[in-house]
């Protein structure tokens, strides 16, 4: 009887903390949402760092690509 | 501690401020202006819209649609394995990585003061535009050699210019076959969502000697092979001369830079002529020779019949839709939400998400029609979009209804694709897809001659508008010709037309508040109203994405 109240207790526990947990996360990302978190997380810091590997990245250049026709007949 | 001013709490009228709180403000007291950190574009705080609006938009949009993007990627992209080319190709591609991860704020701008069904059936159709993005991004990085992509996945790929119609090849979807526009994603879609992406393409065209005065879509179009930001993902590539010589140009620049087996398909302009057809619906079959060739596929008449039927619902669906748009005010869906879904789904062609979004579209504007919800409450003027949209500032549409009640209801692009295409015999189904590919976007109405761009008159009579607002892409050589005459008509018929100058993608020419600006002068000076949100008449937008 003991052992089953505890595991009982236990599961009680667990489904609380999980509640509270999933509530507080709700909250939290209301408040991104609500206050626009995602939006300025991205403007001042992701885009930024973002452009700046962009502006740096080493590219293939295309224009060394030979100009060739290659004729076939579809029509 | 600083005291609480007991006369400003005093003042307060707590009983409005609960119903506000409840209920949302109503539309003349919102002062959406007032939220947005100055050059930005970004949100003080997000709107509130009242308990139920804001919660919808909370969970059902903002929450739902990062949860489904998560599960599109993994879905379309296979699991984690698309996960991993998608985070890869974030790294590579300025256009994805600069680019899409704003996509919320892309919902933001475009739903901004929308309630009720309106914001609902305008939602959906965001999420079906975004789903249709991610379904051409993972299949752009899962097949892309330059990101250790698949090769065998890519040698049953074919690329094609974003204004050939993807129908094309409908014959070969059942055998693996897949299409990808080559610019909707890296162009197009880039800037309605954040327009910095797009100046870096079009700034590499001119920095590479190209002339900077023909239209900057193909400038820009051409900067992307230009600056090699262009994903090696399929064997072989269709182009087209849509919608000018402009693009010829851009054609070019592929054929070279691409350096892959390419067929071109031209659209004609003078596409009235039917001896024009038959050359048109030979050039289709020229193409399914080329794709049969380079895939290894054979052509299948009861797949491109399942699929053409498909989209022939799509097209009976969007009937109905323009149907409550004109004879009604119970239509739920904004003016950029319906021009932006319907260009994208016509051009890009029948996929599964575009019917279960129309589903849940119908199912909103059946509610709107059988209970009569005037869905855009606010509407002075309903008006009519012509000729072709700033693309930088494709949601001026719900700013004008927020701050002037302008509504529009309808658009030029989503009229151009009005027809079904048979299927009962191969000779009628082929001259109906000449057809449809003969009216892609731009052609049929901004350069399809005279007779097509004047189709604005019938067209603003059938869907009920007093109001035009008409654009003028100060680049389009096209366009630009026939100005004085539109003005002549605009005159003898007495109506109310606003010019709207833009350059399609690129927002320094004439920026967004600058198109404020002449709407404003307009409704002022001209219609002698005013503003119904005036903290929206005047506010600095010009670093926004």
């Amino acid at each position: 009887m003991k052992r089953k109240a505890k595991k009982k207790r236990t599961v009680g526990r667990f489904i609380k903390k999980t509640l509270r947990l999933g509530v507080l996360a709700y909250a939290g990302l209301f408040c991104v949402f609500y206050y626009d978190l995602d939006g300025k997380l991205l403007y001042y810091v992701v885009e930024p760092f973002l452009k700046n590997h962009f502006d740096n990245m080493e590219r293939r250049d295309p224009t060394t690509v030979p100009y060739e026709q290659i004729d076939s007949e579809y029509m | 501690m600083k005291k609480p001013d007991l006369k400003k709490l005093k003042e307060v009228d707590f009983k409005k401020a609960a119903k506000d709180f409840v209920y949302g403000k109503p539309h003349g007291e919102r002062r959406l202006g007032d939220l947005y950190i100055p050059k930005t574009g970004l949100y003080k705080h997000r709107e509130w819209r009242g308990i139920k609006d804001t919660m919808y938009y909370f969970n059902n949009i903002w929450l739902y649609n990062y949860g489904m993007i998560v599960r599109d990627l993994m879905v379309y992209g296979g699991g984690p394995k698309g996960a991993i080319q998608f985070l890869k190709g974030t790294w590579r591609y300025r256009w994805m990585g600069q680019t899409y991860l704003t996509v919320m704020h892309w919902f933001d701008r475009n739903l901004e003061g929308m309630r009720g069904e309106a914001l609902r059936g305008s939602a959906w159709h965001f999420r079906g535009i975004t789903s249709a993005c991610l379904l051409q991004i993972t299949g752009w990085f899962n097949r892309d050699l330059n990101i250790g992509g698949d090769a065998a996945l890519r040698a049953k790929t074919i690329g094609h210019d974003e204004t050939l119609w993807g129908g094309i090849f409908y014959p070969y979807t059942d055998q693996g076959i897949e299409n990808i526009p080559l610019q909707m994603i890296p162009y197009f879609v880039t800037c309605h969502c954040n327009n910095h992406t797009v100046l870096n393409y079009i700034d590499a065209s001119q920095a590479y000697g190209l002339p900077g005065d023909p239209c900057p879509m193909c400038q820009a179009e051409a900067g992307i092979f230009i600056e090699d930001d262009v994903p090696d993902s399929y064997v072989a590539l269709i182009t087209t001369n849509e919608a000018c010589d402009g693009s010829v140009g851009t054609s070019v620049i592929q054929d070279w830079m691409i350096n892959k087996p390419l067929f071109a398909m031209p659209q004609p302009m003078q596409f009235d002529d039917d001896s024009v057809l038959e050359n048109c619906a030979k050039e289709i079959e020229g193409a399914w020779r080329f794709t049969e060739e380079q895939l290894g596929v054979e052509f299948h008449w009861d797949e491109l019949v399942k699929r053409l039927e498909q989209q022939n619902e799509l097209q009976r669906f969007e009937w109905e839709k323009w149907d409550v748009a004109a004879n009604t005010n119970n239509y739920p869906i904004n003016g950029v939400a319906q021009a932006l879904y319907r260009i994208f789904q016509s051009q890009y062609g029948d996929r599964p998400l575009w019917h279960d979004v129309d589903k849940r579209v119908k199912k909103i504007m059946d509610k709107c029609v059988e209970e009569k919800i005037n869905t855009f409450p606010m509407t002075r003027h309903r008006v009519i979009a012509w000729s072709c949209a700033p693309l930088y500032y494709s949601a001026w549409c719900t700013w004008a209804y927020n701050c002037w009640g302008l509504n529009t209801i309808i658009n030029m692009d989503s009229l151009m694709f009005d027809m079904e295409i048979r299927t009962d015999s191969y000779e009628n189904c082929l001259l109906d897809m000449a057809k449809y590919h003969e009216w892609a976007p731009m052609r049929r109405m901004a350069v399809g001659g005279l007779q097509h761009i004047f189709e604005l008159w019938e067209n603003m009579e059938k869907f009920n508008c007093d109001m035009v607002m008409m654009y003028d892409q100060l680049q389009c050589k096209g366009m630009q010709g026939v100005v004085g005459l539109f003005e002549d008509e605009f005159r003898a018929r007495n109506i109310h037309a606003i010019w709207m100058p833009h350059a399609l993608p690129d927002k320094r020419t004439v920026p967004r508040s600058q198109i404020r600006q002449i709407i404003n002068d307009y409704m002022f000076t001209v219609m002698g109203e005013e503003p119904l949100d005036p903290s929206l008449l005047d506010f600095d937008d010009i670093d926004s994405w």
